[in-house]
């Protein structure tokens, strides 16, 4: 009868309504979809073509192990560049994220599990508490207290695993008690993924962090397109107004700067998986300044720029500086990255993914 | 070695550091309060300092770095400890100069994090460029044979503290004093004053503030060169020391409240004496120590011990 | 009850006495204008009711509810807004941005937690401020960069923002200062046409005595930090007290 299809019909159409309520919020709107997997395609050949394809490889001298530290550090600048660039905040101590989440993954795989996925949940977990306490402290003023608080908190956790805690952390010597276990309990991280995967991608380790690090581009992106991303914006811009408007300024500073510690603590977590090794220095100061130049270089306030930033600092860090071809700069390598990083404060804050993007526009005639 | 030996060597070292504290604290204040400008190139100019004053009181020899593979093996003046105390502050006063003029002026209304980032970003610079040309092994730079010892002085004679660190405190002492008078009783000093609470209106009066606040600059800076000079031999020698030392220089300042000179001065007494005192007692804890209390000033009393309560717009 | 009430309102920087035992009462629908000459303390005064300052003492009153407790950001959100002197505005976004966070303020509240929603799904807020910036005049330049506008549509953009929050009380702190005449006449107009439509109480601080006197329900007149006046506009222009406040008168 003419009654049941269309009944039939209409409660289809109910539950796909329903659905679509439900993931609504959640769903992929206007450019996220094309974000995210313009990311996949690209993680998944970078490794290939920085350190296995013929002529390019031999160029760039890369190898799969620096392609991995890329991305960590690449998480880790995109978290801080949500603090930096999007809020305008400047910190010198996200460190006290990287260091706590590396030593929380590395001593939870020796006490509870291996479990890759499970440490980096540990790692996280840490770092998210911590920031909140830090932030919680840290935030009552802004500008150079900020910035000196910061470092002072980092510092202090710092001294803290050097002598007083050194029974947990190695002091000096670093945390060497790291136990990774096979992901999901099938696969070493070590090993080689099958067939072409292999090629591309090289280890499962790599495709892990590949994974997370899309999820992270995914997260950030949708914060940024959020309500969040408007109001991280505007108390940039003028904080006072944004708190006239009848917005709770300090509240979303602190979620600012505990959503830069989520990022900081999942990349701390891999870093420690990946080295199987926590170095002391994971807290000092100058692990916070490198976050800082890694996302300025590659241009503050953009989505890809901290990560394109991590790129080019670990490639001078760890190529540029090794001899063949660069012999000549190699021992200026530091040198060279601090004068960069100067010229682009001064005259081209857009770093590096800025100017990409201006001679991309150039070329394409400007319209995008 | 008596309980009272101990103690006094105790204070006297906390004194001694809490003047190489005061006097990269004073500096930094007096920038930070006039000029509003965050300068964290200022341990690039204790670097300086450090350097500048080994290089002109000795010879040494150098084993790395670049200056050594180009066949400079001894460099250094071997003038002598006077002299190179004397001339290091007029060289980093000029340094501080060039600085004023090229890179505060151009960032003077930018934000607060821009002159942080690009301070941090040249400080990093020269820590390279020491790294490149001496190498990153450290130097020696001893305190000078006739300083060594303690002085020749019926009680001092008994305490195991070099006549250097005497002098260190000495000089740091009448050279506050000196930054004191100029800022309270000199003409200068009083539009440096003026200049900190309106400088609209000190311009309004047609007298340009550009002039002094290049030397506020300059004096803050000779200021740093001296703390290199005297500080030198009493640490090790190495391109890292400046960026080291700016965190504790910060912390003072902001502990005793910018732009105030007496604030620097109690800011370093307490840093310095609680780092003697820690490190003579609980040393484990003496870092983690120094930095909560730091964190605890701040947090209880944001404006600093003798800092200005914020004024309403 | 009155919207708004000042009781024994005093505040002291160090040892000057910027305000003055000031009791005020602003009923609802009213439209009152606070004059003075310059350094009387009208500022301050509304520093204080919106919290952007502490008082030394006495109380304020909104909807019956003392406020000198709470946050700025929390004032606002019962109902009181405030369009700045010198337009504030948030440079770096677009017009439409501008008017959007003082919306999602309004629609949304001072604080949550959707840092995982898609933001073309607040349809409300993007109506709000549709409505805010028709009403200004600017939706044709929505999708412009803030910092672009002329000044006078900067103008505007504030008060815009000023009345995306929706508020009960909307302070403003001399709307058309540096403003030409037609500026000037444009303002007064979109303020009168709001008023109408949005039911909006207002205190109003302004030099322009034309203004003043044509908008205003009732005027107080500040002077050294305390009221002097009180009144209609035709009681205030007599009066001599206000005429020698201003130092041998403004032509009233």
């Amino acid at each position: 009868m003419s009654d049941e299809p269309a009944a039939a019909s209409e409660t289809d159409a109910d539950t796909s309504d329903s659905i679509a309520d439900m993931v609504g919020v959640w769903a992929p709107r206007g450019n996220e979809v094309r974000v995210v997997a313009g990311t996949a395609v690209v993680l998944a050949l970078f490794p290939f073509a920085f350190s296995r394809m013929p002529v390019v490889s031999d160029l760039l001298q890369g190898y799969q192990s620096l392609a991995t530290l890329i991305l960590i550090w690449g998480i880790f600048a995109l978290g801080f560049d949500l603090l930096l660039g999007y809020t305008g905040l400047l910190s010198f101590g996200h460190a006290a994220f990287w260091g706590g989440a590396a030593y929380t993954a590395g001593v939870f795989s020796q006490q509870v599990s291996g479990s890759p996925v499970l440490m980096v949940a540990a790692g996280t977990a840490f770092a998210v508490l911590l920031a909140w306490a830090l932030g919680f402290l840290s935030l009552r003023r802004g500008g150079i207290y900020f910035a000196i608080l910061t470092l002072a908190f980092a510092q202090m956790l710092f001294y803290m695993s050097s002598s007083p805690l050194a029974f947990i952390t190695g002091g000096e010597n670093g945390f060497t008690g790291v136990e990774t276990a096979e992901l999901f309990g099938t696969f070493p991280l070590e090993s080689e993924l099958p067939s072409v995967l292999g090629l591309l991608l090289g280890t499962w380790l790599y495709a892990f962090v590949a994974l997370i690090t899309v999820l992270c581009v995914a997260l950030a992106y949708r914060i940024l397109q959020s309500p969040y991303g408007m109001v991280f914006r505007a108390i940039r811009e003028n904080e006072q107004r944004a708190e006239f408007v009848g917005l709770n300024v300090w509240r979303y500073r602190l979620m600012s700067f505990i959503l830069s510690g989520l990022f900081a603590g999942i990349a701390g977590s891999l870093f420690t998986i990946h080295g199987t090794y926590v170095p002391l220095a994971s807290f000092y100061w100058t692990t916070s300044g490198e976050v800082v130049i890694m996302t300025v270089l590659g241009g503050t306030g953009s989505l890809f720029g901290p990560i394109i930033g991590a790129g080019v600092y670990l490639y001078v860090e760890n190529i540029v500086s090794g001899g063949h071809p660069f012999d000549f700069i190699a021992p200026f390598w530091h040198l060279i990255l601090g004068l960069v990083f100067v010229v682009v404060i001064w005259v081209f804050p857009r770093g590096i993914w800025g100017f990409v993007r201006d001679v991309r526009d150039a070329v394409t005639g400007g319209d995008d | 070695m008596s309980f009272h030996i101990e103690a006094i060597t105790v204070l006297l070292n906390g004194l001694q550091q809490g003047a190489i504290y005061i006097l990269l604290a004073v500096g930094l204040s007096i920038i930070l309060g006039t000029l509003k400008f965050v300068n964290f190139a200022h341990g690039a100019l204790y670097l300086i300092g450090t350097y500048a004053g080994l290089l002109l009181a000795l010879e040494i020899n150098l084993t790395s770095g670049q200056l050594q593979e180009w066949g400079f093996d001894q460099l250094g003046l071997g003038l002598g400890y006077i002299p190179a105390l004397i001339i290091v502050p007029f060289i980093v006063f000029v340094v501080g100069l060039a600085m004023e003029r090229w890179v505060v002026e151009p960032f003077k209304d930018r934000p607060d994090t821009d002159q942080i980032l690009v301070t941090f970003g040249l400080a990093i610079i020269v820590q390279e460029l020491f790294r490149v040309f001496f190498g990153s092994s450290s130097l020696p730079f001893s305190q000078p044979a006739w300083a060594q010892g303690p002085p020749q002085v019926p009680f001092l004679s008994t305490i195991p503290i070099s006549s250097w660190r005497y002098y260190v405190i000495g000089i740091t002492a009448v050279l506050v004093l000196i930054v004191y008078v100029l800022v309270e009783f000199t003409d200068f000093g009083l539009i440096v004053r003026a200049g900190t609470r309106d400088p609209e209106m000190v311009e309004l009066l047609g007298i340009r503030l550009s002039r002094p606040y290049i030397v506020v600059f300059g004096i803050g800076a000779a200021l740093a060169g001296v703390a290199g000079v005297v500080g030198g031999p009493l640490n090790p020698v190495n391109p890292t020391i400046g960026n080291e030392i700016l965190v504790p220089a910060f912390l003072t300042v902001v502990i005793g409240g910018v732009g105030s000179i007496a604030g620097a001065v109690l800011g370093g007494v307490l840093f310095g004496l609680t780092q003697a005192i820690l490190v003579a007692t609980y040393s484990a804890w003496a870092q983690v120590g120094l930095y909560a209390i730091a964190a605890i000033v701040l947090l209880v009393r944001p404006q600093g011990l003798l800092g200005e309560a914020e004024v309403a717009p | 009850m009155a919207l708004l009430e000042t009781e024994n309102l005093v505040k002291e920087f160090g040892g000057l006495v910027a305000t003055d035992d000031v009791n005020l009462a602003v009923e609802e629908d009213e439209r009152v204008s606070i004059i003075g000459p310059n350094g009387a303390g009208k500022s301050t005064l509304i520093n204080l009711i919106t919290r952007r300052l502490d008082p030394t003492s006495g109380d304020i009153r909104f909807k019956g509810e003392s406020i000198v407790n709470r946050d700025p950001h929390e004032v606002v959100q019962m109902g009181v807004s405030k369009s700045f002197q010198t337009a504030s505005i948030f440079s770096n976004l677009t017009v439409r941005e501008n008017a959007e966070i003082a919306a999602l303020a309004a629609e949304h509240g001072s604080f949550g937690f959707k840092f995982l929603e898609h933001r073309d799904s607040l349809t409300d807020v993007h109506e709000v401020a549709r409505n805010t910036l028709d009403a200004v005049g600017l939706l044709d330049q929505a999708d412009r960069m803030a910092s672009e506008l002329p000044y006078g549509d900067k103008r505007r953009l504030e008060i815009g923002i000023a009345l995306a929050a929706e508020p009960d009380l909307l302070l403003m702190d001399e709307p058309t200062a540096g403003m030409s005449p037609e500026e000037t006449e444009a303002t007064v107009d979109l303020v009168e046409e709001v008023k109408r439509e949005m039911g909006l109480t207002f205190v109003l601080i302004e030099h322009d005595m034309e203004i003043v006197f044509r908008v205003s329900d009732r005027i107080v007149v500040l002077n050294r930090g305390r009221v002097i006046a009180e009144g209609t506009p035709d009681e205030i222009r007599g009066n001599p007290e206000v005429q020698e406040a201003y130092l041998g008168g403004v032509d009233l």
